[in-house]
């Protein structure tokens, strides 16, 4: 198992390295000079700052690849720009607004521009406040579930633009277009990472 | 397959049409063909030939645009549909327009339609399962609607011949409330089914729970290959492991060099002759052109699908029927019924985190009827039945972005897969009320100026009664299993979310009373046949699409035969 997740690292390394200017960039300014180098196509370039640095701390880069190396940022502005209507555009950029003025009064700051400690203190606010999707079956979800917030929101489109993303989908889980067969019971052992699709 | 002829020829008089080629369009198509009629299919949207035409069918996430979501616009297009919830960038090519094709919701109804060759046979969820003598006997016993003009014992021939073709799995179980088909080997459960199998089988005698009986091959049948468990099914499958009219019905008809298929052929109404007493031809509305053409048969199976088989017979007017072809008893348009959907329990399995899986396999579980099936299980507080469909999985994004964590930690742990979930989800039996209805709506037209449907549909009492038992039983029996935090649901959806529309054209043993005899020959013009869900004179609570086939495949055997001794 570790032969194979050397393998895939450096894969997604490589990768990484043809196609994550937009990481280096990150990597090589401080944290106030956090910039991108993309255009967002709605996201304001603090909002899209903003956006990239809470899924940095969500998902980071460990041994695998992090959100910003497989342009999750990216991914989530093209969805709201393009999947969400006025009224969700609306809301999140409310919603970006309002998370920064919760920073200002805890922290004394925008989140961007707080330590790194303090930003971890606030995302640990947005886990408890943001409360929790229902349980799905067959694409509705079941129950009444109270809608979530944003940060959870933010997160789980995050996760999508992540575990969708051909880098991760392909090297770091386990991808197997054809399995051929249903085997139901197997030691998660002989499996390592779940299956991408 | 070799490409289908598409040139009909309005001078010529077919043996047969058959309007639609989904489940039992092509069943008709097929035997027709086989039996020797030259047969032309009239089906309203494209040709989706087997293979050549699944274009997303080796799509992986990233390789579509948004990863698979549906834009804005394309959600308009599909605006009623998308509330089912499974409907995405890789499967809307084969739902219908909902801007272009409207109906009206006098009651709330979700219509889930699918305009092209194949019909929804590329989207339905393959579970099959035979209907059984309860089932036929249920109007009589209660008095509900009116008697099915047939028994179990008329389709069981039927069942056997169209299993063998379509190629069923699933494990026999002598259930007399479910009987057992022909059956390919069984799909296998995951250890949490079979450890939930083995608790609620021990703790609640009478109930089962056992793989779903599912319209794949798990082995190999008639050059089609069997499942490869990648699960993207409604995408058109590469193998034609699953039953489609497009893998399976059609390419059986074509190869007999009787069939003729037309695309873009919107069938406007049936012609009615009365120097003959019977149908003449069809009267179509082509897509493309706009132009009406007519073309003429000996018979006529109708199979648009229950609501559009209704609403042509609706649109189908002449001195003889003012009121819509076959309806001298008022009945045609009435008695329309669904399963009731998405009442349930769900939770947490603990105990199985080293357990997993290989392969996304089509199917679930199910467990069968239990109640009203003998005097033991005797309801006091409702009628007809209930069967479950459900299963076990280890949970994915939701979960992970559910939990109170971030970072590296974080990411790594979410690499492995979430926690077990199981959940059960009822689908029941609705009665058959002359009140729940369609009927033709000329004040909204659709996109070629056709009148269109109003539908006034609801659950009632007993439907009620029943999803309170489901959402009772589905709790008590997931809590004996030992299952963790139980959720019981009923998310109340409107009919039409079961996708088992059925009635409003349907079979009896009388004229005064029903639309079709017990052959599903129309009442007062006995060459037009209609064998899709319209038929149905009541609806089990078990899928229905396996009775399709056999209800069509028994039709067609005796429209050939009176055909041949010139009954008709």
């Amino acid at each position: 198992m570790d032969r194979r997740k050397a393998l895939k690292f450096t894969g997604s390394m490589a990768t990484a390295a043809v196609v994550g200017p937009s990481l280096l960039s990150l990597l090589q300014s401080c944290k106030n000079e956090t910039r991108i180098d993309w255009t967002p196509q709605f996201l304001t370039l603090d909002e899209a700052v903003f956006v990239a640095k809470v899924v940095d701390m969500i998902l980071p880069r460990t041994e695998t690849p992090g959100a910003l190396d497989v342009k999750v940022d990216m991914f989530i502005d093209k969805v709201y720009a393009q999947l969400y209507n006025e009224e969700g555009q609306n809301h999140v950029r409310n919603e970006i607004a309002k998370f920064n003025t919760d920073c200002q009064s805890d922290f004394g700051a925008d989140f961007v521009n707080l330590s790194e400690s303090d930003q971890i203190k606030a995302l640990q606010k947005a886990e408890e406040t943001s409360g929790q999707f229902g349980s799905g079956v067959w694409g509705t979800t079941v129950g009444n579930p109270e809608p979530v917030g944003f940060y959870r929101s933010l997160k789980s489109t995050a996760l999508w633009g992540y575990f969708t993303s051909e880098e991760i989908g392909e090297n770091v889980l386990n991808y197997d277009p054809v399995p051929g067969a249903y085997r139901g019971c197997l030691s998660l052992d002989e499996v390592g990472n779940k299956w991408s699709l | 397959m070799p490409n289908y002829n598409i040139d009909a020829d309005p001078k010529h008089t077919y043996d047969a049409i058959v309007i639609g080629s989904g489940i039992s369009g092509g069943w008709a198509a097929k035997e027709l063909c086989e039996k020797g009629l030259k047969t032309l299919v009239l089906e309203r949207g494209p040709v989706v030939e087997h293979l050549v035409d699944y274009k997303t069918a080796n799509l992986d996430p990233w390789d579509m645009e948004l990863r698979g979501a549906l834009t804005p616009e394309e959600q308009k297009k599909h605006y009623k549909a998308i509330r089912s919830g499974f409907i995405g960038k890789d499967t809307e090519l084969f739902f219908a327009n909902d801007e272009e094709n409207p109906y009206t919701e006098e009651k709330p109804f979700l219509w889930i339609r699918g305009h092209q060759m194949g019909g929804r046979s590329l989207l339905w969820g393959k579970q099959t399962y035979r209907w059984s003598e309860m089932d036929f006997e249920a109007n009589a016993k209660d008095g509900h609607g009116v008697d099915w003009p047939i028994r179990y014992k008329d389709l069981e021939p039927w069942y056997t011949y169209v299993e063998k073709f379509a190629g069923i799995s699933g494990e026999a179980l002598g259930l007399p409330q479910l009987p057992d088909s022909h059956f390919l080997p069984p799909m296998e459960l995951n250890c949490v089914e079979k450890d939930i199998k083995k608790r609620i089988e021990r703790d609640f005698p009478g109930r089962h729970m056992i793989i779903g009986r599912v319209a794949h091959l798990t082995e190999p049948l008639n050059g089609r290959g069997q499942c490869q468990y990648r699960n993207r099914c409604s995408r058109g499958c590469p193998y034609g492991a699953y039953f489609s009219s497009n893998a399976v019905t059609l390419p059986a008809a074509n190869a007999t060099g009787n069939l003729t298929f037309r695309p873009y052929s919107i069938v406007q109404s049936i012609m009615y002759d009365e120097s003959t007493g019977k149908a003449s031809g069809v009267r179509i509305i082509d897509a493309e052109t706009n132009e009406d053409i007519e073309y003429k048969a000996k018979i006529i199976f109708c199979n648009a699908s229950t609501l559009s088989t209704t609403q042509i017979l609706l649109n189908s007017t002449s001195n003889r029927f003012p009121e819509g072809m076959g309806n001298d008893s008022g009945e045609l348009g009435h008695n329309l019924m669904d399963h009731t959907y998405r009442v349930g329990a769900i939770g947490k399995v603990e105990g199985f985190d080293d357990k997993y899986y290989s392969g996304r396999r089509p199917n679930g579980i199910y467990i069968p009827r239990y109640w009203n099936i003998d005097e033991n299980s005797k309801s006091d507080k409702f009628l007809r039945g209930f069967g479950y469909q459900g299963g076990a999985y280890r949970m994915g994004n939701s979960e992970a972005a559910n939990r109170q964590e971030f970072g590296g930690d974080y990411k790594d742990s979410i690499m492995k897969p979430g926690p077990w979930e199981f959940f059960i989800t009822g689908f029941a039996e609705c009665l058959p009320y002359h009140d729940n209805k369609v009927y033709l709506n000329k004040e909204v037209t659709d996109k070629w100026g056709q009148p269109t449907l109003t539908i006034d549909c609801e659950y009632k009492e007993n439907e009620l009664a029943q999803n309170k038992q489901i959402q009772e039983d589905a709790v008590e029996m997931l809590e004996k299993a030992g299952v963790k935090n139980v959720l019981g649901f009923d998310n109340k959806h409107e009919p039409g979310y079961g996708v088992h529309e059925m009635g409003t054209a349907r079979m009896g043993r009388d004229p005064k009373t029903s639309v079709l005899n017990g052959t599903n020959q129309v009442h007062g013009a006995k060459n037009v046949f209609v064998t899709d869900g319209a038929c149905m004179t009541s609806n089990s609570c078990v899928n229905p699409s396996l009775t399709y086939m056999a209800i069509t495949a028994r039709a067609a055997n005796h429209a050939v035969e009176e055909l041949k001794k010139m009954n008709i």
